[in-house]
């Protein structure tokens, strides 16, 4: 799956925990420096979130109507 | 996974699990008392065992799991970490557990003292609560409908306490209230502004997470809590006024937005790809079609007062709205998050190379079934009671006392299991670190 933002998604919308975490931390290890990745999901990741901050990865999140919320994240 | 929880700042599992093994033991303890006390609970809704037994279930049962629930999900759903979560927990429980059962005592008893006691151990366990939760809740920036709910629902609280410990010191010291009118507007602080606002806050993240829904829509999930607790604050301007007709028509908004609500939930039930019915899903069916069945009769009553002169017409609503919808989604919440807590905690202590725990174990799906199908049972002796109290109350009672000692029974064996697979997996990380030793 491709997006407008980056060639880089993982929809993990209809996925059970922790998978969506699991699959954020494997794409995330696979782009280059200056790559970003886009996280689909219906809620915030906020223990995600920690481990993105952790880790020096910049992040912003977007809700759109359908109640997906976009998470672009940044290598 | 191990980043994902050492990272999360999870409280302790003590601290949430205290309040959901203890709440099932109230829902015993109504069933007990409907069951001593008789077809008298449903004569009115001023009678010292029927306010006891409501308060066994609003105190005893919701809010403890209400408040168990909050200490536990607020860093994962808000990255609000409460402080010292199994300090506060262990008093605000203490505190909640024996304010409940001097609550119920006071009313079937109609001591004074028993009521002042239970007023101030509330206010305290309530209030330790707050104040714990409201320095790290309030300030998170509302980027989600739910961190949104969250924060208001904490003002719902704040009412619903605040109502109740008015009513209680009013009752013990005979002061002259307007008893039906501020009993009403405890009830909507406590089941709109509080239960309802929280209970939409973790729908957002739990339907989705847990059930495999779609998401629910942005709009009407940013404006449900602020409407739900600008309505229950317009009942409660319409009371102090004495303007009855702003009363009624608050009342009757606040059913209508309530059924867009439960029809908005019920489409997306209908859209979960987890297709295969659990205990959960059967759970959150029943109560979502009860929730329409009561918010219907609100609304019927608004329209038509006359109706309320049914002597069927208040049990019947009370008990589709606590018995129907609010305790089926709290425990089907529960069969959701205590078998999720446990394996995480238990993912927590994995070593590599050790057998990893599985979640089906810790609670097997036929056990919450055929519990679920108890509870579902007791519910339509509940309101099969409401219309034929004399036939009906006492089985009606029993099965409510059986169904919820299965409940309680059913979340005791996962923390028992819990505790044997953590102590298995101390055992093996020991014994392996003695052979890496010698």
């Amino acid at each position: 799956m491709t997006h407008p933002k980056t060639p880089h998604v993982v929809d993990a919308r209809y996925m059970a925990p922790p998978e969506p975490f699991v699959r954020t931390m494997e794409m995330l290890d696979t782009l280059q420096p200056g790559e970003k990745m886009l996280l689909l999901l219906f809620r915030e990741p906020h223990p995600l979130y920690r481990v993105l901050r952790q880790n020096g990865h910049a992040f912003e999140s977007e809700l759109l109507p359908d109640g997906t919320f976009e998470i672009l994240i940044s290598r | 996974m191990q980043a994902l929880i050492s990272l999360d700042n999870a409280p302790p599992l003590a601290a949430p699990l205290r309040f959901f093994l203890s709440a099932p033991l109230f829902l015993m303890l109504a069933g007990l008392l409907l069951a001593v006390a008789g077809p008298e609970v449903f004569a009115s809704r001023w009678l010292p065992a029927t306010l006891a037994l409501v308060h066994l279930v609003t105190i005893g049962f919701m809010l403890q799991v209400m408040i168990g629930a909050m200490i536990q999900v607020l860093p994962v759903v808000a990255g609000a970490s409460l402080p010292r979560p199994l300090a506060l927990a262990r008093f605000v429980h203490a505190a909640l557990s024996v304010g409940a059962l001097l609550l119920a005592a006071g009313f079937l008893s109609g001591g004074a003292a028993l009521l002042r006691l239970a007023a101030l151990l509330l206010a305290l366990g309530v209030g330790a609560f707050l104040l714990a939760a409201m320095p790290v809740v309030l300030p998170q920036v509302s980027t989600s409908p739910t961190i949104r709910g969250l924060k208001l629902s904490l003002f719902g609280l704040a009412g619903v306490a605040g109502l109740g410990v008015a009513l209680a010191l009013g009752l013990a010291h005979g002061w002259r209230l307007p008893y039906p009118e501020l009993a009403d507007l405890h009830a909507g602080w406590g089941l709109a502004a509080w239960a309802g606002v929280l209970l939409a806050a973790m729908a957002y993240v739990m339907m989705p997470m847990f059930q495999l829904t779609p998401g629910y829509p942005a709009r009407p999930s940013w404006w449900y809590p602020p409407l739900l607790l600008g309505l229950v604050l317009l009942w409660s301007l319409a009371v102090a006024l004495g303007w009855p007709l702003l009363t009624r028509l608050t009342q009757g908004m606040l059913a209508v937005v309530g059924l867009a609500f439960t029809g908005l939930t019920l489409r997306l039930q209908r859209q979960r790809r987890r297709a295969r019915a659990d205990a959960t899903s059967r759970y959150w069916l029943a109560g979502l079609c009860a929730a329409l069945g009561a918010l219907a009769m609100l609304a019927a009553a608004t329209l038509w007062p006359a109706v309320t002169v049914w002597p069927a017409w208040t049990p019947l609503f009370a008990i589709l709205l606590l018995a129907g919808a609010f305790v089926s989604f709290i425990a089907g919440m529960l069969y959701k998050i205590v078998p999720f807590l446990t394996w995480m905690h238990l993912q927590l202590k994995m070593q590599p190379g050790l057998p990893a725990p599985n979640m089906n174990r810790l609670l097997p799906d036929p056990a919450m079934r055929r519990q679920a199908l108890s509870y579902l049972m007791a519910l339509a002796l509940l309101l099969g009671a409401a219309v034929a109290p004399s036939w009906l109350a006492r089985p009606a009672g029993i099965l409510l006392a059986l169904a919820g000692g299965w409940l309680w029974w059913n979340l005791l064996g996962t923390a028992w299991r819990y505790r044997l697979q953590a102590i298995a997996l101390a055992g093996a990380s020991d014994e392996r670190a003695q052979r890496a030793g010698g």
